[in-house]
């Protein structure tokens, strides 16, 4: 099972020469970067991280900043911290804040390399098993009243996902941006899984308040149930499909309540409105459809770089949803181009 | 410049990529048949890069196709994708291809005018 280390610095060049220097390892872990402690959340919802190395003075969001957030939302995530700038002062707070490692610029990549590797090696203490089948696997983990993180992937589809186990009970699960009962669902509907044990359990918030043998049961039903419609690709929505075109027009109202049907938690939405100093901007979108024969459009993501980014819905008066980058931005587009 | 774009030509169902000036005018393209020749020509990208100047990029899903557009240094990078393709790689791939497009516009100086020819 490759794991991914994400990387995050704002000096292109290093995050360069880290991903050159790390490539000799593709075979243990693949490397993913970010630029700044913002753009390493957007990293971590969309992907199963196993380690997080980061630098510290970074613009938008610092690598202590980073490194607190992980601690609260991704608890079992290890952080090494790389800095050119190190004071005891600094690695002591990175210490104190739950870093698990400390490394002062310059390093020679196999330093690094070796911290990765020695600490990935920790993730999997429990063993690691392939080709199984799920379910069996964690009901036996429920019995023996285990308490572990269980990370797996789909053997089908290469997604990824986080099981917390404490004494036998799942805590919580996390996979393709979403926590909780939607992710262990999301996670029990894989056929096949290769699967990693690391015999201890960071996640203190119990997310998950119905037990292993319901959730698995719901979770063959929503198999069975996608089984029977065929997957849509974001943007073809079934009425589409059936060579009708719904006339589309999502009211603040009406994402408001779609919102809230596909997410649990807010999915980083600030405000909701309409505003038609976007229609000017919007019109170009759709010339530019015309011409490209990319036919309706449907949504857009726009990132001005500031503290919030846009989703845009088209109509005459444009719907607006101002968004926190925390967002999982690839999903809200996805259920909003469908809806 | 095409080795650079080819690699995010080649993420799964990516198909077309395009490095424009701010007035719309081509700088590097592969696989140009989805760019039609008359888009260029009808000024049509100029409108829409004068519309977006306060924009950093803009991922764009319309019904048969998406459209991923980033402010560059040199101009704006179009990457036309399909429904399938996996947004978040193409948008991270993209960061990645900034500082290499920063260097290809910084002016080469003295010493590439001096360069032995070989």
């Amino acid at each position: 099972m490759i794991k991914k280390v994400l990387v995050v610095d704002d000096d292109m060049e290093m995050l360069n020469i880290v991903r050159e220097g790390l490539s000799g390892y593709d075979e243990t872990f693949s490397v993913l970067t970010a630029v700044d402690g913002l753009d390493a959340i957007d990293r971590l919802k969309e992907n199963t991280v196993s380690i997080v190395v980061t630098d510290l003075k970074m613009p938008r969001m610092d690598g202590f900043s980073l490194l607190t957030f992980i601690m609260e939302h991704y608890p079992e995530i290890p952080v090494i911290i790389m800095t050119g700038y190190s004071t005891p002062e600094m690695e002591r707070s990175a210490w104190e804040k739950g870093a698990v490692g400390y490394i002062s610029k310059p390093f020679m990549i196999n330093a690094l390399a070796e911290r990765i590797v020695t600490t990935l090696r920790r993730e999997a203490d429990g063993g690691t098993l392939h080709s199984i089948s799920s379910g069996m696997f964690l009901q036996l983990v429920e019995m023996e009243e285990k308490t572990c993180t269980i990370r797996l992937v789909s053997k089908g589809s290469g997604e990824q996902g986080v099981l917390f186990f404490r004494q036998g009970e799942l805590l919580d699960a996390r996979a393709n941006g979403l926590r909780g009962e939607d992710a262990a669902y999301e996670i029990f509907s894989w056929e096949q899984v290769s699967l990693s044990i690391q015999n201890s359990c960071q996640q203190k918030e119990k997310r998950i308040h119905r037990d292993l043998q319901a959730i698995l049961l719901e979770a063959m039903r929503r198999k069975d149930e996608r089984r029977s419609s065929k997957k849509v690709p974001p943007g073809k929505n079934k009425d589409k499909q059936k060579g009708t075109v719904k006339n589309r027009k999502l009211s603040p109202e009406g994402v408001k309540q779609i919102l809230a049907t596909h997410f649990a938690e807010g999915a980083g939405v600030e405000d909701i409105y309409e505003d038609e100093a976007w229609e000017g901007l919007v019109q170009e979108f759709r010339r530019v459809a015309t011409f490209m024969k990319a036919g309706e459009f449907k949504v857009g993501y726009l990132d001005r770089g500031a503290d919030h980014d846009f989703i845009i819905l088209p109509s005459d008066r444009p719907t607006v949803i101002s968004v926190n980058p925390k967002c999982p931005r690839d999903r809200l587009m996805e259920t909003l181009s469908e809806s | 410049m095409k080795k650079l774009l080819g690699q995010i030509l080649e993420i799964e169902d990516v198909q077309g990529i395009s490095l424009m000036s701010f007035a719309g005018e081509v700088i590097f393209q592969e696989d140009s048949s989805v760019f039609p020749r008359e888009v260029e020509e009808s000024g049509i990208w100029k409108r829409l890069f004068q519309a977006m100047k306060e924009i950093r990029e803009a991922d764009l899903v319309f019904e048969n196709m998406r459209l991923y557009i980033r402010s560059t240094d040199l101009g704006y990078l179009v990457v036309v994708m399909g429904l399938f393709a996996p947004a978040a790689m193409v948008r991270m791939n993209c960061d990645m291809l900034l500082p290499f497009l920063r260097e290809k516009g910084k002016p080469k100086g003295l010493r590439s005018f001096f360069r032995k020819k070989s």
